[in-house]
């Protein structure tokens, strides 16, 4: 097989002064390795890189797109106070006197820190080493907390360290896989075609899907349960009765390896009589439930797959834990495809957790809960003002902001606005706080528009450090690039402002490499396993050792082979699989079971109201500061929407693609309403990577209640009641255009495409009589091709400079009509015949042709028309035919389920 | 047949007698313009025997393509290109051709006309195809030289005449009329390098046809022909200078210096053309006592009040409209034939017309009610820089009113729809744009258009 370069590039132009650098994707948890072809400082190919652990060279369709979101366009340039560019010693030097000045008044606990999973591990650790070592406060947390504290703390309480014992590897070598809560067709498909390739090679193994939604990756499972959303401990909880029931305990390995087993049944089955109550509280069909059992018990080698169905809620950290009750139980465990594998969602959100980034964990796999951890890090640092007990975490975090607790923040590489569960309530404490900093790389990100001070960050392709990805697997992302303006890296700018806030011979570091050693040092400080070595503190063990890299050369660390941890003198190659002898971190070695009583959500709808679930769709990454610029990532799903049951569009009078709102709090979401019975009745649909920078009112967490994990603190996102109506306008269209404008319609979203942007518009307003409203737009613009009729029913407009056409507006006040503008975007920014160019206003070509209906294939651009008609036509009868044919599914094959679907249906 | 063939028998007005041996019914035609043309042509195609057939004619030329004359005038064509039916042509026919002629009576009771120059001609049938005249105008002192009219041959070759009168060194012409005539006038002027200036009464030119945005970018590119306009005025007097070079018999001549507007405006002109419409040549059928109105009233089958007499063309009127475009005459023509010839009645439709104007580089296509009223739709689209504008009017889901600049494609094809009276609800806006764009089915559509 020839490789695939994904490139804009004609291969002629791919000649010399190319450089290839190994790196990796800075998108999900899966953590792919990369190669990319750098030419003039820039990245013009990218490709998988055969030999990185985790992809074995396959990359998906926002992967393989990474070198068309670079560029300098909207990137931040300089630093700014108060929006005026700035110098950065006048940056850091405000930023450090400010902090100062509020510490000196208010204490430590009056500032805080709000980093992301987006930052690599060094950024991390000099981050949480500055506030929790030296500013003496433990408000640092991170977005991963939005994401992973639910496992990270149920790895914790079972097997006494947060680990993932297994391993990519065990995806293909599960005879059985229970995905649950996740959907990793689309938010993870690197592993998901792993999975799929393994029961493709052996159809005996099996694919179980327990989701709420039928999503890409249910459609193509062997067995789907389609569970009550936040059912998933009581799912877990009736198996372990079950397994107990029918004899399928291995208790052999609970009575060797584990504890308090008696006690975890015996509150598992408090709280069913039987499996038949399990499966009335899981609102699914008994005989779908046995079965599902079944194959965990009867199979040998099961692999549990959860993620943010798990994660996001408030008994988020129970449901990790019952799901690994059951393969302890089991004895799934540390061995060859047997594991409760948690993914993660962010790139280096493992690694965030090993540095200790999250408020609730002090550094190294080290907590405060022991004061002897809490002295071994000081002296480590030595630290003069070491926080001695845990910070806010996030949801609280920015409650005390709002409450003026907290009266600085320093917010690096996420954007709370958008992504936090009550949005608007950060975004109103953002206003207040008196003094907000920002380190991002892209303007015009909604939490930009709050900071008092903005700096300029380098992002991927420009940074240099490590990551850790969801199964341990270490990896260096290479500086390939200049960063543009005067972008610095994240660990520079920490750095420098913990030199001016006094703190110079402790962040004395020169290169990543220098604190990565540092780093690897404090993982194995004082760190011995507590049977080779007879003087080891046992309290202080810690798993997670990286230590053999405490002097990795700079050259060696550039270059450094992704490797699993731990990564010590025993283990100088690292570990692939954890607990395979069945010794676990806690202090009697034994995994402990944890006793779960299954909760619902903490707030359920009333009788007016529907459950609002959000995730990930295919092509998008978070808030969409990167892909929303990625023309071809925009043609899978283009604007906000809110999948539906058909019972409940009925209920709510709702017709299919028309707009929809959504109210909770003080928040709306309007989107576009899909008719679906891919939703359960009752329960809603939305993505959550929308916002103001993209739609007029589509911040889905702005809707999301602050209600969190009492334990580890992580908010409920997965279930919200809202309120849900139709959004009733009284016309739609579409505006394409060369340059970004503001829309100021009640509804419009924003489209990025090759040549420009669309935006889909919709109003309440009655439409506009001529072409006014966007001369008001366009001021350069004053030739104008205006299509109307006098009752304001149609309006088309085309904007012309230089004889090409720059913006084009078409609206209707038939909202059935759909919103292909092909046609359109193709002449966009083409010297027209003045003659014909009227003809334009059609939106057609005159021969119809060019519309290839919905995209389905990113990676290659193939529509929904196409493919349909190579199925019609009769020479495609299979995936692997439609893939010859128009190689649709070839690439990432994130869209294969969808194939399947339109094969299925001929 | 040449024995069939007898020469018409003239006689004095003081005593009529009957023919002695008519073998052939007499049809007779009072009139020479296009309409008798194309007429004679449908007669022709159908019996070419059945009548002893004797056309009239003012002028001493035969028919001629009268639209043609602005091309002439622009030097586009000359006059014998447009020469349709030469007299020899007539000969040919076996067709009495009197050229020069003019009847100034008709004798009902006994079928004969009297022409001015005192010969009685018999008919069986006849028929007044006396055509128009240009209106007149209320300004003062219109008996002045350099005054014209744009009517026929004549008037052209005095324009023509004029424009190359080697003593005027800057030649300047106000043309009277904004309508189809007067722009086609101005055009010509401006083509023989003549300073022109179009008057015209209402606020845009060809109002009848056009909306006022379409008559806005008409002025526009008649305007880059070297066309001034002034609108919304009318003349109020034409001025003169007494020219002393040309005093034969010591007669002073009054020669046009320039006309007065209607608002005190002053513009300088050595000629004039009259171009503000047409008066119907009633008068004919008026001192003959057939009833007239604004012209001559004719029913369905183009006859007259007095059933052996027909009219057609520009001197009738049909249902209270009067014609000046050839496409409803061409129809009547044919009315007119197949009764005559067949005896078949086959009634005239005045169906709707669709208009463009002869001047080179403007493409303009009008059909239909231009004005939109409380109950109809409109639809518009308008490209200022290309000049380009498209408008079709709906009322009750058809199509009633076209108007097309600057690109007339589909032009034929709304005007069929207008005439079929087919619902084009669902095509627009997509008609508007072009036939093309409303081929597609349903399912397309629904995809490809917002």
């Amino acid at each position: 097989m020839t490789d695939i370069i994904f490139t804009d590039k004609q291969p002629s132009a791919l000649n010399n002064q190319l450089t290839t650098n190994k790196t990796n994707c800075p998108y999900c948890g899966v953590g792919c390795g990369i190669e990319a072809t750098v030419e003039n400082n820039k990245v013009i190919a990218v490709k998988g890189n055969k030999l990185h652990p985790a992809n074995l060279g396959r990359l998906c369709v926002k992967g393989s797109s990474l070198h068309e979101t670079q560029g300098v366009k909207n990137r931040i340039l300089s630093p700014r106070i108060d929006g005026e560019a700035v110098s950065w010693d006048q940056a850091t030097s405000k930023i450090a006197k400010h902090f100062q000045e509020t510490i000196a008044q208010y204490g430590p606990d009056s500032v805080a820190f709000y980093l992301s999973g987006q930052l690599l591990t060094e950024d991390y650790y000099v981050a949480n080493k500055l506030m929790k070592g030296f500013i003496g406060s433990a408000n640092v947390d991170t977005n991963s907390r939005l994401c992973m504290a639910s496992a990270s703390t149920a790895h914790k309480r079972a097997f006494g360290e947060d680990i993932v014992a297994g391993c990519y590897d065990d995806l293909s070598a599960a005879e059985a896989i229970f995905i649950i809560g996740a959907n990793p067709a689309y938010a993870h498909p690197i592993v998901y075609q792993r999975m799929i390739k393994a029961r493709e090679e052996n159809p005996t193994r099996k694919i179980v899907v327990i989701d709420p939604r039928k999503t890409a990756s249910a459609k193509d499972a062997d067995l789907y349960l389609a569970i009550k959303p936040g059912s998933d401990a009581y799912f877990y909880n009736g198996l372990l009765m079950y397994l107990a029931e029918q004899g399928h305990l291995n208790n052999d390995y609970i009575a060797k390896h584990c504890q308090g087993f008696e006690q975890t049944l015996q509150t598992a089955q408090s709280q069913f009589a039987d499996i038949s109550a399990v499966a009335k509280a899981c609102d699914i069909e008994l005989s779908l439930l046995l079965e599902s059992y079944q194959i965990f018990a009867e199979t040998d080698k099961v692999v549990t797959f959860f993620s943010q169905g798990i994660n996001q809620s408030s008994s988020g950290v129970d449901k990790g834990n019952a799901i690994i009750n059951c393969h302890l139980a089991t004895g799934k465990i540390g061995r060859e495809g047997a594991a409760a594998f948690s993914i993660t969602g962010q790139p280096n959100a493992m690694g965030g957790r090993e540095v200790g980034g999250l408020s609730t964990q002090l550094a190294a796999h080290l907590h405060f809960e022991n004061p002897n951890e809490i002295d071994l890090v000081k002296r480590f640092w030595q630290a003069p003002n070491i926080a001695t007990k845990q910070g806010l975490k996030a949801v609280d975090l920015f409650d005390a902001v709002d409450s003026g607790k907290i009266k600085a923040i320093w917010i690096m590489a996420t954007n709370p606005v958008v992504s936090m569960p009550n949005a608007n309530l950060v975004k109103r404490a953002l206003k207040k706080c008196p003094m907000v900093v920002v380190s991002e790389c892209y303007e015009n990100t909604d939490t930009v528009a709050y900071a008092d001070v903005v700096l300029p960050a380098s992002t991927w392709g420009e940074k240099h450090g490590s990551v850790t990805n969801s199964d341990r697997t270490i990896s260096v992302h290479k500086s390939m690039l200049k960063a543009p303006g005067e972008a610095r890296h994240d660990w520079q700018i920490i750095t420098d402002v913990a030199h001016k806030l006094g703190f110079k011979s402790a962040f004395n570091y020169q290169h990543p490499v220098d604190i990565f050693k540092e780093h690897a040092a404090l993982s194995g400080f004082e760190n011995s396993h507590p049977y080779a070595d007879k003087r080891a503190k046992h309290d202080v063990y810690r798993v997670f050792d990286i230590s053999a890299l405490a002097n990795i050369s700079q050259a060696d660390y550039e270059n450094f082979i992704p490797t699993k941890w731990p990564i010590n003198q025993a283990n100088p190659n690292g570990v692939k699989r954890l607990f395979t002898d069945g010794v676990f971190a806690t202090k009697n070695q034994k995994a402990n079971f944890i006793p779960i009583i299954a909760q619902l959500p903490k707030i359920l709808p009333s009788s007016t109201q529907v459950v609002m679930n959000s995730g990930r769709i295919r092509d998008q990454w978070h808030t969409m500061t990167r892909t929303g610029r990625v023309a071809k990532l925009m043609t899978h799903s283009n604007e906000p929407y809110i999948a539906v049951n058909p019972e409940d569009a009925q209920r709510f009078k709702l017709a299919d693609k028309q707009l929809a709102i959504l109210t909770n709090l003080d928040a709306e979401y309007i989107g576009r309403v899909n008719i679906t019975d891919e939703q359960r009745v009752g329960e809603i649909f939305v993505p959550i990577h929308w916002n103001d920078n993209f739609s007029a009112s589509a911040r889905a967490s702005a809707l999301v209640n602050p209600i969190t994990d009492d334990i580890c603190g992580q908010p409920e996102f997965k279930h919200s009641p809202v309120n849900l109506k139709p959004f009733n306008t009284i016309w739609s269209g579409y505006l394409v255009s060369s340059q970004a404008v503001n829309c100021s319609t009640q509804y419009w979203s924003k489209i990025q495409l090759e040549q420009g942007h669309k935006y889909l518009l919709s109003d309440q307003q009655a439409l506009a009589e001529d072409e006014t409203f966007l001369a008001n737009l366009y001021p350069q613009i004053t030739d104008w091709i205006v299509l109307k009729d006098h009752q304001k029913n149609v309006l088309r407009i085309a904007g012309f400079i230089d004889n090409q056409l720059h913006c084009f507006f078409a609206a209707s006040t038939d909202l059935s009509l759909k919103f292909n503008s092909r046609y359109i975007e193709d002449q966009l920014n083409k010297t027209l015949p003045i003659k014909t160019r009227f003809k334009l206003m059609s939106g057609i070509d005159s021969d119809g042709k060019g519309d290839v209906g919905d995209m389905i294939c990113s990676c290659f651009q193939v529509g929904e028309k196409t493919i349909q008609a190579a199925i019609k036509s009769g020479d495609c009868k299979s995936v692997n035919s439609l893939g010859e044919k128009l190689k649709c599914g070839t690439n990432c094959g994130s869209c294969i389920p969808e194939l399947k679907t339109y094969l299925l249906n001929g | 047949m040449a024995n069939t063939e007898k020469p018409i028998i003239k006689r004095s007005s003081s005593k009529p007698v009957q023919s002695v041996v008519q073998i052939k019914p007499a049809l007779v035609i009072v009139g020479n313009g296009m309409a008798t043309g194309r007429l004679l042509d449908e007669i022709i195609k159908r019996t070419p025997n059945k009548y002893q057939i004797t056309v009239i004619s003012k002028e001493h030329f035969g028919s001629y393509n009268r639209i043609m004359l602005s091309a002439v005038l622009a030097g586009e064509a000359t006059i014998d290109s447009i020469m349709q039916k030469p007299p020899a042509w007539y000969k040919a026919h076996h067709i009495n051709f009197l050229s020069g002629g003019v009847v100034s009576y008709i004798n009902k009771e006994k079928k004969y006309v009297d022409l001015a120059s005192g010969v009685q001609i018999d008919y069986d049938e006849l028929i007044i195809a006396t055509g128009s005249r240009t209106a007149k105008i209320p300004a003062k002192n219109q008996n002045i030289t350099g005054i014209f009219n744009f009517r026929n041959i004549a008037d052209t070759e005095k324009i023509q005449a004029f424009t190359k009168q080697k003593s005027i060194s800057k030649k300047q012409a106000v043309v009277i009329g904004g309508g189809l005539l007067g722009l086609e006038a101005a055009y010509g002027l401006a083509l023989s390098g003549v300073e022109v200036t179009l008057v015209h009464r209402n606020k845009w030119l060809l109002n009848r046809q056009l909306d006022k945005v379409a008559g806005v970018m008409l002025q526009t590119i008649m305007e880059q022909k070297n066309i001034n306009f002034v609108l919304g005025h009318e003349v109020a007097a034409f001025e003169s200078n007494i020219d002393k070079s040309v005093t034969p018999n010591n007669k002073k001549t009054e020669i046009l210096s320039g006309v007065t507007l209607t608002n005190g405006a002053f513009i300088c002109a050595q000629m004039a053309v009259i171009a503000t419409g047409i008066t119907p040549n009633k008068e004919l059928a008026q001192t003959s006592n057939i009833e007239v109105n604004r012209a001559i009233l004719v029913n369905d089958y183009m006859q007259t009040s007095e059933p052996s007499i027909s009219a057609l063309g520009e001197c009738c009127q049909h249902k209270g409209a009067t014609f000046g475009l050839v496409d409803p005459i061409w129809a009547q023509c044919i009315t007119l034939a197949e009764r005559l010839c067949n005896s078949l009645e086959k009634p005239f439709y005045n169906a709707p017309v669709a208009t463009k104007l002869k001047v080179s580089g403007v493409q303009l296509f009008s059909a239909g009610n231009v004005e939109v009223s409380e109950d109809s739709q409109c639809f518009t689209l308008l490209d200022k820089k290309a000049l380009i504008y498209r408008k079709i009017i709906v009322k009750n889901g058809k199509i009633s009113g076209v108007v097309l600049f600057g690109d007339v494609s589909s032009g034929m094809a709304y005007f069929d729809l207008m005439q079929q009276a087919t619902t084009v609800t669902p095509m627009l806006p997509e008609l508007l744009i072009g036939e093309e764009f409303v081929s597609l089915s349903d399912d397309e559509k629904q995809v490809s258009i917002a």
